[in-house]
């Protein structure tokens, strides 16, 4: 048995340790739930299985919450192998459920972090396989059409020339938004990276349900500006669509990871496909055109294009920020919550106001008036007061209201009243500074 | 179940022993497959947090949050007006090809069936291709006159959709309803001086009532109850989409999204109930022959060209999403700009391999769950309207309530009810695919009830009355006069669970375990997850239109063929 | 009445002139024309599927013909469409609407002749009255019998004071009981509105009791019109014979010898025939049962004409007694007047069937 394993290994590439788990070579089924696409999990599992002859890997497609959920729901009777994803946060949920199993993996030559975020969890129960950058991806044609100058960075989208151009996926939906909008706070702080975000979100034309929604709107032109995860930039490039992408000053990759559920059926084989995502077959498969995600062994880069970002040496991605995932995971429903109510739900509102303001804004460029930029700067400071402050948002409390926890206290629907009616008041104490400001701007 | 057992124990027997059996059966699958699992988690909207005591305080919480209050009231202006538009689309359709000699009616009747069919996601993406803010028309109406039309643009954008998406239910069950009036109703107006659209309005259409309430409360129920749409067009102050996005994500774990469903439930079941209600203490029994049906006119030349344009127009308008779903999937690039830059057939040839699989398995379950609905469906409707059996109604509630339970929610409540139980060989029962298919026949149940509740309520109980009394038991005379004179309604609802469960998607979503096991609708949702283009999914979603347009158009020659043999002529 | 005095309308007269009618190879109507008087009853006669209820569908303008025109009161409506005819037409289901009520019924036809409001109520109010169901106007028609549904169609009918009142077997869906009291009823009806009536019926008795002339029809073709007398009397062909009462039917040949002609029954007996008959070729004898006679075996002396035959079984119907007698191979009906005390004529016996000369009938089909 020893020989078949070592065999098998050596194939591979990798080195097995000896252990009492798996008196086995893996053979089978493995079956893995991913919120990939199949543009992702085809290529990959075509690698895998020509890689691992007896192996089929069964890929059940659900988006990450619902993945989340449907481990939850099955841990009973489980029959999943893997969970394979891209928001870290999910995989902390799941640690916290119990629903992984620690694995520490052989591969060698992946670095601890990339940029500034370690690329496995601490305590090994989901490992890093590819990075990913979030930024701002635009159309060509439509840019050209309405006059839109290149974004640079979040600011920018703020301004008025966007007015009405710009997407997003709601980061309650979208794990990777999630992170951006995390990214944001946690590199500009969660006073200025909320104000941030509220202006720009008052140049929001759609906020979308899905993280594929803004891809979608973006290659077909519905929508001018989408803020997206790279790779969906990436590979819209590749298929020929008249799409750009650049990552702002204020980001961060975080990588997407891989981890074994609790109980799972094939371990071994589930095992032996995490090697095979880490081993340089499996990550050299992510330079493929559909999928286009930055690889996190760094020796792969050099089959990659010159033009093929690389987080290891280019210098933009060394000054990215740290990202503190822990302080992530405790804020994340605060967070994704407040967006919704103060924005998502709330965004005509939102979107009237910083209408009014680019107004004024365009006045008093043409003739100055003091009394109206204070009116305005009123405003601008009601539209970015937040119903709560940053300690607050990693309390306990506000968290038990949010986590459906057993012991009593605020309940969520309460608590999401509270935030709606402060951001409708606000919004409407602005809009009447800002129309003050309007008139006396003319 | 329980109010039928207590009342037949406690009451004087009201029906034969055969029919009570019959409605235990009934009553045990619905609880099993339907009440239960969803029970298992709605119940949740009535337990106080951390505590699991009964409260209403989360009801309290509902009514007091003013996004919620907003999105009821969206929700029942969205859904009204979508009745009013869909049935503006569907009268002058029923109308034409059920009371003229009208060259294609069948063909009519399956392509203006067609938006039913057009699966989840790709339909509105379609819609966006052509209407949206910068799809074809608007870049050519910016090209040429400098303006936009904002089709797709909030409420008004959702009722456009759906209008266009649901009318079928009303083309459907009105053309069988109308199909089924005795001609002698509408020659006996005309003789007293009735004609064209009085004649339409006063008489035909009145009888037609209960086909068409069917049809229009299906379209109302199920616009209040879909999530998909105004999702895909960024709509979510609306009640199913709040529903759906806090029971898939941070409200998880709260109660407020299983609030929301439960009012969707009431809802759902009150409007049965109110159309159900306007029907009360009439008779439209109108079959009195036994068949026969509507004269068909021929056309006057000048009628011929208003109608063909009437066809035409509406056609051209429901396939928009069709033909743009055809374009994008031969297109290699499309964006902002009017047309495909390119065409290619690789994205054919991307889905090729699967596809089989996938129609394999959509064939089956689909045609699995509506042989379940319309059997289910006409044992319904036969205890409701045949039988004084106590409680009765409450089947018909029950199998109309799953039109409001939203997919995730059945999805889950089975995931929790039966992942538990397991199969010989060691794996949930949760993971069958006979379970895809039972939840897709509960889902779909609504459908092809009403169907055949209208058929059964236009059949004349003399008709029963004589075969019982030449000597027919109750279930002889079912299966041999009461099913054959109920067979263009049953085909009706069989055609409307069979093609809408085919292209189902949310219970689905949550039960598939496995590729091999996955129907077209999975199929397309993970083509549909690709930043790099819609190609291979429109491919896709092409496929499934045709495979579903096929199966209905099969079926209704075979009601324009019974519906002759039925003696149309002379 | 007033009431009737307020819905009557100048009688007019139906004529129906060279109506050919044909789906695809079926010849439905062939060369249909006829005159129906201004006020009179008239009838379509004829087994089902004689093309009877298809004429009728004609004059309401249901069905198109090929050939042909119909004019009422002289004008030819043969073009108009069924809403401008003005032919008040009564179903054979009655079509009342399931979804109004008997008033609403009976007012439709006048809402849609835009009268005024209170004009409607007023000649619904006759309308009803007329067919005596005044007080059920706000039932829905499933709650009422079969004769009020009847009598509520003729109201709705009647109430727009139509040119021509058509009736699509009105009676065929009532208990026989209800049956004569309700086409009784019609007849008055009709009678009292003046109203020009076609009425459709496969029952010959029904017809003979209310109309004054009848169009016998038999596979498109009109066979005969006549007052009942005139058809039963002087039935213009073996179709009309059979199908109007009963009728005794003898095979034969005619032979035409130095004494005149005779018909020789198959079976060889001969039977002179009177020199003013007109008999068409192809003709059988054809006698009514009630106009022969049985006497004993001897031969009777006189005019009358003289037939051995044999007591072949007998039936008491009370006022007469139906014997079955053999001429031949021939079994034919013969109807005595029954007598009290009067001795009947054995089965199995000889006896003699006597006709008078006049009242022979020579037939052919």
């Amino acid at each position: 048995m020893i020989t078949r394993r070592i065999a098998l290994a050596t194939a591979l590439g990798f080195s097995f340790a000896t252990s009492a788990a798996f008196a086995q070579a893996p053979a089978g089924k493995v079956t893995v739930v991913t919120s990939f696409s199949k543009d992702v999990t085809d290529p990959i599992k075509k690698a895998f299985e020509k890689a691992m002859p007896g192996v089929t890997l069964e890929v059940q497609n659900r988006n990450t919450n619902a993945g989340v959920k449907y481990l939850e729901e099955t841990r009973a009777n489980n029959q999943v192998d893997l969970f394979w994803a891209s928001a870290p946060d999910a995989f902390e949920v799941l640690k916290g459920k119990q629903l992984l199993t620690a694995y520490k993996p052989r591969a060698t030559g992946i670095p601890e972090k990339i940029g500034s975020y370690p690329i496995n969890d601490p305590q090994g129960f989901y490992s890093g396989f590819a990075a990913s950058g979030y930024g701002i991806m635009w159309n060509e044609r439509y840019a050209k059409a309405n006059k839109l100058p290149e974004p640079k960075d979040w600011q920018d989208l703020a301004k008025p020339v966007f007015y009405d151009h710009v997407s997003i996926a709601s980061p309650a939906r979208s794990g990777t938004t999630h992170l951006t909008i995390e990214t944001i706070l946690q590199g500009e702080g969660w006073d200025k990276g909320w104000r941030t975000i509220k202006e720009m979100s008052g140049n929001f034309r759609t906020i979308t349900d899905r993280s594929f929604g803004v891809p979608e709107a973006v290659n077909s032109g519905q929508v001018g500006v989408g803020i997206v995860i790279d790779f969906f930039a990436f590979s819209a490039q590749a298929s020929g669509f008249p799409v750009k992408f650049v990552y702002p000053s204020v980001t961060t990759v975080v990588p997407a990871n891989v981890g074994i559920v609790t109980n799972a059926p094939n371990k071994a084989a589930a095992e032996a496909f995490i090697e095979f995502l880490l081993s340089p077959n499996g990550q050299e498969v992510l330079l493929e055109p559909g999928i286009r995600r930055l690889p996190v062994n760094p020796a792969v880069y050099a089959k990659a294009g010159a033009d093929y970002p690389n987080p290891f040496t280019d210098p933009r991605f060394q000054k990215m920020i740290g990202f503190d995932v822990d302080k992530s995971e405790a804020r994340t429903a605060v967070v994704d919550t407040l967006f919704d109510q103060l924005i998502s739900f709330q965004l005509d509102a939102l979107k009237g106001v910083t209408k009014t303001l680019h107004e004024v804004d365009a006045a008093l460029a043409r003739k100055p008036n003091p009394q109206a930029k204070a009116l305005a700067d009123e405003a601008r400071s009601l539209i970015a007061a937040l119903p709560v402050t940053e300690v607050q948002s990693a309390s306990a409390e506000l968290r038990g209201a949010f986590s459906g926890a057993k012991e009593k206290g605020a309940r969520q629907a309460e608590v999401e009243s509270q935030w709606a009616s402060f951001a409708r008041d606000n919004y409407g104490k602005a809009k009447v500074k800002a129309d003050e400001a309007l008139k006396a701007a003319r | 179940m329980t109010a039928i057992l207590a009342t037949v124990s406690a009451k004087r027997l009201t029906a034969t022993p055969g029919q009570i059996a019959l409605a235990l059966a009934i009553a045990a699958f619905l609880g099993l497959f339907l009440v239960l699992p969803v029970a298992t988690v709605l119940y949740v909207a009535f337990t106080e947090k951390g505590t699991s005591t009964f409260t209403l305080v989360n009801i309290y919480d509902f009514v007091r949050t003013e996004l919620f209050m907003r999105s009821l009231w969206n929700s029942f202006y969205v859904s009204a007006m979508s009745v009013v538009w869909a049935s503006v689309v569907a009268l002058p359709l029923a109308y034409l090809t059920t009371r003229f000699a009208f060259r294609g009616a069948a063909l009519v009747q399956t392509l203006g069936f067609l938006p039913l069919i057009m699966p989840p996601f790709v339909g509105a993406v379609a819609m966006q291709l052509f209407f949206g803010r910068n799809g074809s028309v608007n870049l050519l109406l910016d090209d040429w006159f400098d303006f936009k039309i904002g089709f797709m643009e909030g409420l008004n954008g959702v009722i456009f959709v759906q209008s266009v998406h649901y009318f079928p239910f009303i083309l459907i069950n009105l053309s069988a309803a109308l199909r089924n009036i005795d001609r002698a109703m509408e020659e006996a107006a005309q003789n007293l001086g009735s004609s064209g659209f009085r004649l339409f309005r006063r008489i035909v259409f009145p009888l037609a009532m209960p086909g068409y309430l069917a049809g229009a409360s299906l379209v109302f129920v199920k616009v209040f109850d879909d999530l998909a749409t105004p999702l895909l067009l960024n709509v979510k102050d609306m009640l199913a989409p709040q529903a759906y996005l806090r029971v898939t994500s941070i409200g998880i774990a709260d109660p407020m999204g299983y609030v929301i469903s439960v009012v969707l439930v009431v809802a759902s079941v009150a409007a049965m109930w109110l159309s159900a209600l306007a029907l009360k203490g009439r008779d439209y029994s109108t079959t009195q022959r036994g068949g026969g049906g509507l004269a068909r006119r021929v056309m006057t030349p000048f009628e011929a060209v208003y109608g063909y344009g009437v066809v035409i127009l509406i056609l051209a308008l429901v396939l928009a999403p069709h033909l743009g779903l055809l374009l994008l999937s031969f297109a290699t690039i499309w964006s902002f700009s009017p047309l495909p830059d390119a065409y290619t057939v690789a994205h054919y040839a991307r889905v090729f391999g699967e596809s089989s699989l996938y129609i394999k398995n959509t064939l089956i379950y689909a045609s699995i769950a509506g042989g379940i609905d319309i059997v289910l469906g006409v044992a319904i409707a036969y205890l409701v309207l045949r039988t004084k059996l106590v409680g009765r109604e409450w089947l018909d509630w029950a199998a109309s309530a799953a039109l409001a339970i939203p997919g995730v929610v059945l999805g889950i409540g089975y995931l929790r009810m039966f992942y538990g139980v397991t199969l010989p060989d060691g794996t949930p029962l949760a993971s069958f695919w006979i379970m895809i298919v039972l939840a897709l026949a509960i889902r779909r149940l609504p459908y092809a009830l009403r169907a055949c509740h209208a058929a059964l309520q236009q059949i004349s109980v003399s008709l029963e009355e004589a075969a019982e009394n030449l000597g027919a038991t109750k279930a002889r005379t079912v299966r041999r006069v009461v099913v054959p004179l109920m067979a263009g309604g049953i085909l009706a609802g069989f055609v409307t669970s069979f093609s809408t469960a085919a292209v189902e998607l949310s219970a689905t979503l949550m039960l598939v375990q496995s590729n091999s096991d996955a129907p077209l609708a999975y199929g397309l949702y993970v083509f549909m997850q690709s930043a790099a283009g819609r190609g291979p999914g429109a491919a896709l979603g092409v496929v499934a239109v045709l495979l579903v347009a096929l199966c209905t158009f099969l079926s209704q020659l075979i009601i324009e063929r019974s519906q002759k043999a039925k003696g149309m002529g002379h | 009445m007033n009431a009737i005095a307020s819905i009557s309308t100048p009688a007019l007269a139906v004529d129906i002139e060279g109506i050919n009618l044909s789906y695809g190879a079926n010849h439905v109507l062939k060369d249909v024309n006829l005159t129906i008087r201004p006020g009179e009853f008239f009838a379509f006669l004829g087994p089902s599927g004689c093309g009877k209820t298809t004429l009728l569908r004609l004059v309401a303008g249901f069905n198109q013909s090929d050939t042909g025109r119909i004019m009422i009161g002289g004008k030819d409506i043969s073009n108009l469409p069924p809403w401008k005819r003005d032919v008040g037409m009564v179903f054979q289901s009655y079509a009342l609407w399931p979804h109004m009520t008997v008033r609403r019924n009976v007012a439709f036809g006048l809402e849609e002749r835009g009268v005024a409001r209170a004009e409607i109520e007023r000649r619904v109010d006759i309308a009803l009255d007329l067919v005596g169901l005044g007080h059920l106007g706000e039932r829905r028609p499933s709650q009422l019998s079969g004769g009020q549904q009847q009598r509520v169609a003729v109201a709705r009918t009647v109430a727009v004071e139509p040119k021509v009142l058509l009736l699509d077997e009105p009676l065929s869906n009532l208990d026989a009981k209800m049956r004569v009291q309700v086409r009784r009823e019609l007849r008055d009806l009709q009678r009292r509105l003046g109203l020009t009536t076609i009425f459709v019926t496969h029952d010959q008795e029904e017809a003979n009791t209310i109309c004054d002339r009848i169009a016998v029809m038999n596979d498109g073709v009109i066979q005969q019109i006549g007052t009942p007398m005139e058809l039963y009397e002087r039935p213009a062909n073996l179709f009309v014979a059979n199908f109007l009462g009963t009728a005794n039917i003898l095979a034969g040949g005619i032979v035409d010898s130095g004494t005149g002609r005779h018909f020789v029954i198959d079976g060889g007996i001969r039977v002179p025939i009177a020199s003013d008959a007109t008999v068409p070729k192809g003709a059988k004898l054809v006698f009514r049962p009630q106009h022969a006679g049985l006497t004993g075996p001897e031969s009777p002396s006189g005019n009358a004409l003289a037939l051995p035959c044999v007591i072949a079984h007998r039936e008491f119907l009370g006022a007469s007694i139906r014997y079955g007698v053999r001429i031949g191979a021939t079994e034919v009906a013969v109807d005595v007047p029954f007598q009290s005390g009067e001795e009947l004529l054995e089965i199995g016996k000889a006896a003699t069937l006597t006709l008078p000369q006049r009242l022979l009938l020579w037939l052919a089909a």
